[in-house]
């Protein structure tokens, strides 16, 4: 599910079979002409990735609005911001958070992360079609469905 | 005197605007039928039409296989392109059965025999739910519901689905 109106009032009454959030981690600039094709077309990608992942594990997932950031901040501050979100979040009965992102900086931090860092490669290709549902994001959303699945 | 100019005023403020808002009725049922036809808000989804979904009828088998596909949908001015899913096979009498791949508990995306431990059965990865092969859920997991039906036509060898139906509970 999603975090939205119809999917939060589906949520409120059968809570005890959604255990696992799902929080999209997506870095933002305007400032470096090189990387902003880059880092657009990332962001692109990686919304329409959750999109489907959503879809196939809709009744045990909610996907949370995605976290962004300023691709130039300190990950030293931004990891206390995310834990914050992750506090929120276990205020409820979600028992795994994953957080999914193409940013390999983050890595760097995944101890002090208090949910599951999925770092996904990068799909450097141009040539990737978000409106096309087979394909190669379709194999990396059936891989990711996989490891979530091996955490229930 | 200027108490009863007021009043004046006054009538002739209401008698305008009910002639305006009057006049608005007017103008609305005359451009109703132009709007019509050009306001995608009142025309039907497009989403009812039947598709080509891909696939011959040739390569349907026995075995349920996956067919993804996208649907163009019109909703108001909003376009979007959401891609759907069905289960496809042919039945014991040779008839093309599609179902929707969504569980009617909470809604995954479930697979046939996607669980090792129940062949010949679709699987829900999510609570463990459970489908007969014609989409019959199996009682005591989950889903109340059978998986729904998708309105088909075969043209010229080629499967074309439309909406899924629901359909009552076992
Ligand atoms: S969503 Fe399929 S069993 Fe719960």
């Amino acid at each position: 599910m999603k975090w939205n109106k119809s999917d939060m009032s589906t949520y409120i009454k059968a809570k005890e079979y959604i255990d696992t959030v799902i929080v999209p981690v997506i870095p933002f600039q305007t400032s470096k002409d090189e990387e902003l094709i880059k880092d657009a077309h990332a962001q692109e990608v990686m919304t329409f990735f959750v999109h489907h992942l959503e879809k196939e594990l809709s009744g045990r997932i909610m996907l949370a609005p995605s976290y962004v950031y300023l691709k130039s901040s300190e990950l030293d501050e931004e990891i206390k911001r995310i834990n914050a979100w992750v506090d929120d979040i276990q205020s409820q009965p979600f028992q795994h958070i994953f957080f999914i992102t193409y940013d390999p900086k983050w890595k760097k931090y995944e101890k002090e992360m208090k949910g599951n860092l999925l770092w996904l490669p990068a799909l450097q290709s141009e040539e990737i079609d978000v409106t096309e549902p087979r394909g190669i994001i379709r194999e990396q959303v059936n891989q990711v469905v996989e490891l979530i699945r091996s955490f229930w | 005197m200027s108490d009863k100019k007021h009043q004046v005023t006054r009538r002739q403020f209401l008698n305008y605007t009910l002639t305006g808002v009057g006049g608005f009725m007017a103008a609305g049922l005359l451009v109703s039928p132009i709007r019509m036809a050009i306001d995608p808000v009142l025309k039907e989804s497009s989403s009812g039409d039947l598709v080509n979904v891909g696939i011959s009828v040739d390569e349907i088998t026995d075995v349920p296989q996956r067919v993804d596909w996208t649907v163009e949908q019109v909703d108001g001015w909003y376009k979007s392109e959401p891609s759907r899913s069905a289960w496809v096979y042919k039945d014991e009498n040779g008839e093309i059965v599609a179902l929707s791949p969504i569980c009617t508990h909470l809604g995954c995306v479930v697979s046939w025999e996607g669980s090792e431990e129940h062949p010949n059965r679709f699987y829900c990865p999510c609570h463990d739910g459970l489908y007969e092969k014609d989409g019959t859920n199996v009682p005591g997991t989950p889903p109340l519901t059978p998986l729904a039906v998708y309105e088909q036509e075969v043209r010229d060898g080629i499967l074309f689905l439309g909406n899924p139906i629901d359909r009552k509970g076992a």
